[in-house]
């Protein structure tokens, strides 16, 4: 909307005046929704004048779909890491140019060498996550501690799970032995049985806010996105435990990526390194406790964020990036449908 | 749509004019919206949905008939027939509860109609969303009602009501009731009180009255009605999702996902809708005529 009001001024002004100046200097930002605080944002207008205009996105799909349309220029993306694969694939992404960006040095080490951009030559990771298994510990007594376990007659309609199909397939590969970049179309046929025995026990499939019928009390356990717990243990400590499923995990990394035909290349790294800052990068945190990158900003979090264990999972977890999977994720959404609609009533 | 009082052929029979250059000229900015958001948005859909799927989302731009071959696929064919029976249930029971209270509208004297409309519509005046994220409150297992229900005493462990196809009906009959009420009403307004009196006069009982004289004298409200319920409860998604737990999937379900979801596949997305669009403009010319014959046949 502002986007628009500004748009339509500058029309109007440019009619007027029409060797008019530029206006102020500005970021037309496309992220997910709920990931960016409105303080980072005002902190960064007020401290280099760039005025950033921030528009939101509820799937990775669906920011490709807006930014391949061209319908309207953006400067600085945040996709995840199998869509940075398949950005880089079709060459979609600028380089960054590492020079303006002297915080780099402050991502942890266990973040370069990913298979999606080895050398972080197109994306600065943003927030980390995984997906792992919450447990209301007031309802549930045994220990829950793979997905296996999740999935037990004795919790049918008490369990929620996030609706999305690679997702679901993944987990069920998981428990075959198979991690994330197993799928094939043979594999899908040897996960279909044991996914066809899971859905029907599932109560809620929700990737927007899992945790609500968590809370409600509508569901005892759920497999959810590690940022969502983090959000229960933070508000009800002591009633929801998280783990990582001893199968093998998923872990996901948002990062920050400037797209080919960008307007304000110069803004979008400043944006970037402001992002890197461990004072920025803190308050971050403290909205959306995902795990985050950077080891600065870890140092300045309290002992309680630090010891969330769906922020921060103890030991040393086996976990894995999704691989973008190209035409295949028709097939993925279609094995889900299927079984979806045959579980369901 | 047609919503005269009594269905007599008034534009059945009667030739009409076609519109002069002044009358082009009031109807062009009429004509312009619907050539660029009706038109051309089918048309793209149409030419997407003879396309293939484009890598990152997206088509390129072909001739194959694998998206249609799709649709007819045992795995989307049940999801199809699901949503004509959810739509369909919506339709009879918004039309059994609606039709009686548009009826009692409708025969009001004028102060308290105009209340009771108002009753109907004030509902409006939120955002569906919203709406449909109270029944969550209502029905959720520590929610309103259960509490209640608890407190009566009525129940002994709070009734599972949210996340069950019920509660997915519920907020369907819930969200398009208005939609039915209205239509009626409008009908039932411009009912001729004397040829009620007539038919209970020529000895016809209530019953017979009703079902004779009443009913084919409203039915272009019914008829609208039926439309303006079944149809969009046939597209709608996001009901099932916050009242459903994501769990009846629908025909709007699978569209979505085509574009925002995983699958990434516009073409399939395009033809189901497609063939969603063309099913519409087959049940509305259905109707359509239905209505014409009936009210040449008097």
């Amino acid at each position: 909307m502002k986007r628009f009001t500004s748009l339509a001024l500058a029309v109007l002004l440019g009619g007027l005046f029409a060797a008019a100046p530029l206006a102020a200097e500005e970021l037309n930002l496309f992220a997910w929704s709920e990931y960016v605080p409105q303080s980072v944002l005002d902190g960064f207008t007020e401290e280099t004048g760039i005025e950033i205009h921030y528009e939101t996105y509820a799937s990775n799909e669906e920011m490709l779909a807006k930014l391949l349309s061209g319908a309207a220029s953006y400067d600085l993306i945040q996709p995840s890491e199998y869509t940075i694969e398949a950005l880089v694939k079709e060459k979609h992404l600028l380089p960054l140019d590492h020079a303006k960006l002297p915080n780099l040095k402050n991502v942890g080490k266990e973040y370069w060498g990913q298979p999606h951009d080895p050398k972080l030559v197109y994306s600065v990771p943003y927030m980390q996550g995984t997906v792992g298994i919450v447990v209301n510990t007031a309802k549930v007594k045994e220990p829950v501690l793979g997905y296996a376990d999740v999935f037990q007659n004795k919790y049918k309609g008490r369990i929620v799970v996030l609706d999305d199909a690679l997702e679901i397939v993944t987990w069920g590969l998981a428990t075959l032995g198979l991690g994330p970049d197993a799928v094939t179309k043979e594999n899908l046929e040897r996960v279909r049985p044991v996914l066809a025995k899971w859905l029907p026990l599932v109560k809620v499939y929700d990737s927007d806010s899992p945790k609500t019928p968590l809370l409600n009390g509508d569901v005892d356990l759920g497999i959810v996105w590690s940022g969502e717990a983090a959000i229960l243990i933070k508000e009800q400590p002591g009633k929801f435990a998280y783990h990582l499923p001893k199968e093998g995990a998923h872990m996901f990394i948002d990062n920050l990526c400037i797209p080919k035909g960008a307007e304000h290349v110069e803004a979008a790294h400043k944006f970037i390194d402001y992002l890197l800052r461990p004072d920025v990068s803190r308050k971050i945190s403290e909205e959306f406790p995902y795990t985050n990158p950077n080891v600065e900003a870890r140092k300045l979090l309290s002992d309680e964020e630090r010891g969330n264990a769906a922020s921060y999972p103890p030991g040393d977890p086996k976990l894995a990036t999704f691989r973008d999977i190209g035409p295949l994720a028709a097939d993925v959404d279609k094995l889900f449908t299927d079984l979806k609609a045959k579980s369901g009533s | 749509m047609r919503q005269e009082a009594t269905g007599f052929a008034a534009t059945a029979g009667g030739a009409q004019r076609a519109p002069g250059r002044a009358g082009w000229l009031l109807l062009s900015p009429l004509v312009a919206w619907a050539l660029a958001f009706v038109v051309a948005p089918a048309v793209i859909m149409l030419v997407y949905s003879f396309a293939h799927r484009g890598t990152l989302g997206g088509v390129r731009l072909g001739f194959t008939m694998e998206n249609y071959a799709g649709v007819l696929d045992p795995v989307y064919m049940q999801i199809v027939i699901r949503s004509i029976g959810y739509a369909a249930l919506t339709t009879v029971i918004c039309l059994c509860a609606g039709y009686p209270v548009a009826y009692v509208i409708g025969r009001a004297d004028a102060r308290w109609r105009n209340l009771l409309l108002m009753a109907v519509m004030v509902p409006f005046w939120t955002s569906f969303l919203i709406r449909t994220y109270a029944w969550v409150t209502i029905l959720k297992s520590e929610g309103l009602l259960n509490s209640l229900l608890l407190q009566l005493q009525l129940v002994a462990e709070p009734l599972e009501m949210l996340y069950t196809p019920g509660a997915v009906v519920l907020g369907l009959v819930y969200t398009f009731l208005p939609f039915m009420i209205l239509p009626i009403y409008s009908s039932v307004e411009k009912l001729d009180g004397a040829l009620i009196e007539a038919a209970l006069d020529l000895g016809a009982g209530p019953l017979r009255a009703f079902s004779r004289v009443i009913v084919p004298l409203t039915s272009p409200g019914i008829a609208a009605g039926v439309l303006l319920v079944f149809v969009p409860s046939l597209g709608i998604y996001a009901v099932n999702d916050i009242l459903g737990g994501g769990r009846v999937d629908m025909i709007g379900n699978i569209i979505e996902n085509q574009f925002k979801g995983n699958a990434r596949n516009w073409p399939f997305g395009a033809a189901l809708g497609t063939t969603l669009l063309v099913s519409f403009a087959l049940i509305y010319w259905l109707v359509n005529r239905r209505q014409r014959a009936m009210a040449e046949s008097r």
